[in-house]
């Protein structure tokens, strides 16, 4: 194509009839082509070219180009190998000691409030509240101890609802899951729930057709 | 243990695949290997893709994008959502394929450029000169600058904005508009036996 300089600011050539070539291509590839476009064969020599690319990109983008079936495997063995030390917490216990890795106990309280069709759990993060040493018993972290002296947690979970959905109840059911899930299966202690809504989603299948 | 891969509501049943990205991104900062594992399957094909298209080599782009991801999930804590999870990754792979280019050879520019295959005359079957003009096209890639192909790759192949690119390369969007257009130009006239 003939050009005769280019524009400082987009570093494009301009064409000898004056116009951005950059800005001819990007007209023929969304085919808004003007009525100079077509008359004119510095134009039209642009045009060209994008057309002799675009078929070649096109037999590019056909070729079979899949990552091998054992690149996840890879990744993953890489990734597992190098895993954070485990952050546990006490299980209260009346003989000897137990405890939960955080990640596997948040796991299991996802996994109860997975039940409900109107909130995804995003965040799931589990305190320990420790119990307070100076004998001040006023606030809720100095009385956070269990029955068996265990500490109590506090549990934050962050969601995203169903477009649509009731909140208020929803948010409700979501804090009396945790708890539940928290004390029957896992014997945690909860002192505090804590349920922040951080986005909303659309069902596919509750969309009007 | 980590969360079942599918769970059922009332009246609908979710697969943790179906989770968005965000989700998993979060899960995964907080230790969910299995949210992380979802978003490598997720993604990998298209970052494989760029990958190969920019080294030329399947190999190569293998063990770069192994490399990519594992770097995601150490520097996953930094990720705070500003960009999604995919502009994240792309860029990732792409400073590190560039990294590489970089290392393995001295910038060749069209002069270095020898005769590119041109059309076979004596193959007259469609899909055999698709497949050597696809041959060429990547061939003639290989010898652009690789700022130009970068970009080039990037808007053609995958489609992304000039500002989307820009934030990969860390150029501005018209330092990307004008890489694009030296890259077609090039690529243009090696391919000019193809006409």
């Amino acid at each position: 194509m003939a050009v005769n300089g280019t524009r400082p600011q987009h570093d494009v050539a301009l064409l000898a009839c004056g116009r951005d070539a950059a800005t001819v291509w990007e007209r023929a590839v969304a085919g808004r082509t003007s009525a100079h476009d077509r008359s004119c064969p510095h134009c039209q020599a642009v045009a060209d070219d994008q057309r002799l690319l675009a078929t070649a990109v096109a037999a590019l983008v056909e070729e079979a180009v899949e990552p091998p079936p054992s690149l996840t495997e890879r990744v993953m063995g890489a990734v597992l190998a190098e895993l954070r030390p485990s952050h546990y917490l006490p299980l209260p216990t009346r003989h000897g000691h137990a405890r939960i890795d955080r990640v596997t106990a948040a796991g299991v309280l996802r996994h109860a409030v997975a039940q409900m069709s109107a909130l995804r759990v995003r965040s799931c993060q589990i305190h320990l509240i420790e119990p307070s040493r100076s004998g001040d018993t006023s606030g809720d972290d100095a009385s956070a101890e269990s029955a068996l002296g265990s500490p109590m947690v506090r549990i934050d979970i962050s969601v995203t609802a169903r477009f649509g959905a009731d909140l208020l109840s929803a948010t409700a059911r979501v804090r009396q899951m945790i708890l539940a899930a928290a004390e029957d299966l896992l014997g945690l202690p909860v002192a505090t729930v804590d349920v922040e809504v951080v986005d909303v989603f659309e069902d596919p299948a509750r969309r009007p057709h | 243990m980590t969360d079942a891969s599918t769970v059922e509501g009332s009246d609908t049943v979710v697969a943790a695949e179906e989770l968005d990205d965000l989700t998993l991104v979060v899960r995964a900062q907080e230790g969910d290997t299995r949210a992380f594992e979802i978003l490598v399957r997720r993604h990998q094909r298209p970052l494989y893709r760029l990958a190969v298209r920019l080294l030329d080599n399947r190999s190569d782009a293998e063990d770069a994008l192994q490399e990519a991801f594992v770097a995601a999930w150490r520097r996953l804590g930094g990720f705070r959502g500003e960009a999604t999870f995919s502009s994240w990754m792309y860029r990732i792979v792409t400073n590190r394929c560039l990294k590489l280019l970089r290392r393995r050879r001295p910038v060749t520019t069209l002069e270095d450029l020898g005769d590119p295959p041109g059309p076979d005359g004596a193959s007259p079957e469609h899909s055999a000169e698709r497949q050597d003009r696809a041959a060429a096209l990547q061939r003639a890639l290989q010898n652009l600058s690789i700022d130009q192909r970068a970009c080039w790759i990037l808007r053609e192949l995958h489609g992304l904005s000039y500002e989307d690119i820009a934030a990969i390369v860390g150029a501005s969007p018209d330092a990307v508009r004008g890489r694009l257009h030296r890259a077609r130009c090039n690529l243009a006239e090696v391919m000019t036996p193809w006409r």
